[in-house]
């Protein structure tokens, strides 16, 4: 029996049917590649037909991919592009390279976390589905909720990324991404929840953005989301994870308890008390703005009277905060073609030999030249040589 | 001191891998090297597919070799029945087991063809080492450090293409070929090249890691 054979055709056809979404191709395209007729293609994907080892090169080729990457056992194979596809608001093609970029990232990770014994810690919190009535009083409640399982009390959020990773476990990405999208949501049974964020955007920003996911993965995992800054929707979906983002970074007691400490004894809101406040409660100036006029902290319109009135600037806030201010690391880690934490995983594979340097390439979506940059950066073969310190056992 | 050459046989075919083709392009001297080597070279099909899509994202290795190719200095070679089954088995099954397409096809016409792959790394040696024993291997080392190749650049122009795939390709060095780069190099060039192993790089000539 062959290595093909040894396979059963419905795995196989289920796998290049899933690489035919994903690469966008339609069945007639792909059957006139391998010159069959699109009634053999359909069988090939139903496992009604084997396909031979030269129509599967052919197609993996078509597909931008490999025989290795479709067929290699531990391969991750999920179909998170064409369920973007299916969005009633029509994904444009900003949001599906965004779409491509999680998709890549999240199976990378989770075929090298599976081949290094790596499990990853599930802690789904409970789903709420959005009930008839009030969408904010639903997302208030819980966020809220959602604080306290978490433990978080009143206290701000710092590392909303961290928070997520760690404490959900939840794929987070920061990548650089057209600036139109502000981030996207999707859950998989195999991938878990995964969030990517634009790291063009600046990091309140991406906070809010990450906080507005986290309200779909309570409210609507099964449905992924994309977020784009002009979004208009008035969706009670969209108008629920907005509120849940709100009261997840901001929540009413503890903007309250703030904003009396920051302002005591001043008898109106200045530039600098709006500074403070965002920066403790990491959110952009403008949402902190809009969330004492929600809360009926200061008068409704404050912040378009701000905007009237010079706004508030970074420079401004650069005088208040000083040394406060702090570089944004997730930025410059999305410069590298990869994520740290992949490049690790890939380095650790590349040194067990459990991936040859063709196959990381791949998987990573990344040429040779940079996947070496990354293994020699990682000075992963200096690890035995230099007797590095090896873990407890 | 010229090292242990894999290909003293100036008959058999040199099956190119992805990685050779990128670390003589980085040398700036392959045309040269592929007229010195009496050998005939080759590289599958599919090895051109991989350095395409390598195009995307601004490498130009795609280009070089079809250009290496129209001039007669490389030939593209199609697997065949025989070379087609090794292929399958070199690229389905366990991740530990298996190797990408390119490396894959690397193998498997080598195979067919009775002539020698050349392969940089770990992972594809130790499969065929475990399961093609007769196979002959080599790398892209083995090629720069061939008699003729020396004979016809000269030991600066070698030393210097060397350098440069070590630079700009980062060419991965296999432990017995370490101590002839280094000294064909320099010890303070050799330095500063990351993709040799640390103790190499600082000068140690006993290497365990490649």
């Amino acid at each position: 029996m062959s290595a093909l054979d040894s396979i059963p055709p419905a795995d196989v056809g289920e796998r290049l049917r899933i690489a035919r979404d994903n690469a966008d191709i339609t069945q007639k395209d792909a059957a006139d590649r391998i010159n069959i007729a699109r009634t053999t293609l359909v069988a090939i994907e139903q496992g009604q037909r084997r396909i031979r080892i030269d129509e599967l090169q052919e197609l993996a080729k078509l597909y931008g991919t490999s025989v290795n990457a479709l067929l290699r056992r531990e391969a991750v194979h999920v179909d998170l592009a064409p369920r973007f596809r299916k969005l009633p608001d029509a994904v444009d093609a900003a949001a599906d390279k965004a779409v491509d970029i999680m998709s890549r990232l999240a199976r990378a990770e989770v075929e090298l976390e599976n081949l290094l014994g790596i499990k990853r810690v599930h802690n789904d919190p409970p789903e709420r589905p959005i009930l008839r009535g009030d969408v904010r009083a639903q997302a208030e409640h819980n966020a809220l909720e959602l604080r306290e399982r978490l433990g978080l009390g009143n206290a701000p959020i710092g590392d909303i990324v961290t928070l997520l990773e760690l404490e959900m476990g939840v794929r987070v990405y920061v990548r650089r991404l057209d600036s139109r999208i502000s981030g996207l949501f999707a859950y998989d049974d195999e991938l878990g929840p995964c969030i990517l964020l634009n790291a063009n955007h600046p990091r309140e920003r991406r906070t809010q953005s990450a906080a507005h996911e986290c309200g779909h993965f309570v409210s609507t995992r099964r449905l992924p989301e994309v977020l784009h800054t002009d979004d208009m929707s008035h969706s009670r979906e969209e108008r629920y994870a907005d509120a849940f983002g709100r009261a997840f970074l901001t929540p009413p007691r503890a903007v309250m308890q703030k904003f009396q400490e920051i302002t005591a004894g001043a008898d109106r809101l200045t530039r600098r008390h709006v500074i403070v406040l965002a920066h403790v409660f990491g959110v952009s100036r403008e949402a902190m703005v809009r969330r004492l006029e929600e809360l009926g902290l200061v008068k409704k319109g404050t912040w378009d009277w701000f905007q009237a009135n010079g706004s508030i600037t970074d420079q401004h806030s650069r005088q208040v905060l000083g040394d406060l201010s702090t570089p944004d690391a997730q930025k410059a880690d999305a410069d590298r073609p990869t994520t740290l934490r992949l490049n690790l995983l890939a380095a650790e594979a590349y040194r067990r030999e459990l991936f040859s340097e063709g196959q990381l390439a791949r998987l990573l979506a990344i040429d040779r030249i940079e996947l070496r940059e990354i293994m020699d950066g990682l000075e992963m073969e200096g690890s035995e040589a230099d007797a590095a310190p090896v873990f407890p056992e | 001191m010229q090292p242990q050459s894999s290909l003293s046989d100036p008959e058999a075919l040199l099956v190119a891998d992805t990685s050779t083709a990128i670390n003589l392009h980085a040398s700036g001297s392959s045309r040269e090297i592929l007229r010195a080597i009496p050998n005939r070279v080759v590289v599958a099909e599919i090895i051109l597919v991989e350095l395409e899509a390598g195009k995307r994202r601004g490498c130009r290795d795609a280009d070089h070799l079809k250009e290496l190719i129209n001039d007669g200095f490389v030939a593209v070679i199609t697997i065949g029945d025989v070379g087609a089954q090794h292929f399958e088995e070199l690229v389905i099954g366990p991740a530990t087991e298996t190797l990408d397409d390119g490396e894959a096809a690397t193998i498997a016409v080598a195979i067919e063809h009775h002539g020698i792959a050349l392969i940089d790394e770990r992972k594809a040696h130790r499969i065929c080492s475990t399961r093609y024993p007769d196979l002959r291997t080599g790398c892209t080392v083995d090629i720069f450090a061939h008699p003729e190749v020396l004979w016809a650049l000269g030991e600066q122009q070698l030393a210097s293409s060397v350098l440069s795939a070590l630079m700009e390709a980062r060419m991965h060095v296999l432990p017995h070929h370490a101590d002839w780069v280094v000294k064909l190099v320099g010890a303070d060039n050799a330095a500063h090249c990351n993709s040799l192993p640390k103790a190499v790089r600082q000068g140690s000539t006993h290497t365990t890691v490649c």
